[in-house]
């Protein structure tokens, strides 16, 4: 069975070195050189990462053979943002159930102020 | 976008002892109350409440539509902790991907904890999209919290960053 694109992102972001290059890319593109400075890394051992970063749509790398510089892609991001929104709605839903279904097994009365609930 | 919780941790505290809501979240019959969206009638296909067993059910529309799902249960621990696989199904209990949208997750792992809150149940649900030939993943609650620090600092950043380069 392929991989669906969202857990790709989500196993791309699953590794503190990952995300701490994505977070150094947010302030602007950069080399793997640069990349590699803060992590006392070997610039294969970065190449890797941004393999799997790349793969999960999360940085593109430039063509230029010299430096290729790596850039963030925002729009791998703003997919993960709306799946957990979408996520977040449905089980806030199934809990508005549950809680309906709860009160009525044990006799209560059906709640009226749904609305003001501890989140 | 901003203003809304980034995470993947989900609370929220029922006025019902635990063992209540292990029954609703274990039996066939209490499941069809709550799990479905409003609207829907969920059809029951078979429930085999034990770790490795399935879940399968449908969403059934005015209109005569399905949408089939299911959970596949990894671990269970009465009354306090339940772990299974969610993902959209067919009628024969495979995996599909949601008919709305392609992009998401096939299966999303949940890790459900439900805690005694002096005679009251905290639930707590963790979730995630995982990829099935990467199961094999120690941890999950480190996993979360580690995730959640990550990510939510990612999307400042990145948030930053969009509104400095609008093009």
């Amino acid at each position: 069975m392929p991989s669906d694109r969202l857990s790709l992102t989500f196993s791309a972001l699953a590794d503190p070195t990952r995300r701490a290059i994505l977070a150094r890319l947010a302030r602007g593109e950069a080399t793997v050189t640069e990349l590699a400075k803060p992590f006392d890394m070997s610039g294969p051992a970065v190449s890797k990462h941004l393999k799997v970063l790349e793969n999960a749509g999360l940085i593109t790398r430039g063509r230029d053979a010299q430096w290729r510089p790596c850039k963030l892609e925002p729009a791998a991001l703003k997919n993960v943002d709306e799946w957990l929104e979408h996520y977040r709605a449905l089980w806030e839903q199934r809990f508005d159930r549950l809680g309906e279904y709860l009160r009525g097994l044990q006799g209560k009365k059906p709640n009226e102020k749904m609305r003001a609930r501890k989140k | 976008m901003t203003g809304q919780a980034k995470d993947f941790v989900i609370t929220r505290t029922f006025d019902a002892p635990r063992e209540l809501v292990w029954k609703a979240y274990s039996e066939a019959e209490r499941l069809a109350h709550w799990w479905g969206p409003k609207g829907c009638k969920l059809k029951i296909v078979s429930l085999d409440f034990r770790p490795g067993g399935i879940f399968h059910y449908g969403m059934e529309w005015s209109g005569g539509s399905i949408m089939w799902g299911r959970f596949v249960y990894r671990e269970m621990v009465p009354p306090e902790r339940l772990v299974f696989v969610t993902s959209f199904s067919d009628e024969n209990a495979g995996v599909t991907r949601a008919p709305f949208n392609e992009n998401w997750p096939l299966e999303v792992l949940n890790v459900v904890t439900f805690e005694d809150a002096g005679g009251k149940t905290k639930i707590t649900v963790r979730s995630t999209p995982i990829n099935p030939a990467k199961e094999e993943r120690e941890a999950f609650e480190g996993f979360f919290d580690s995730m959640n620090q990550g990510y939510s600092g990612t999307f400042d950043q990145l948030e930053a960053y969009l509104a400095k380069n609008k093009s």
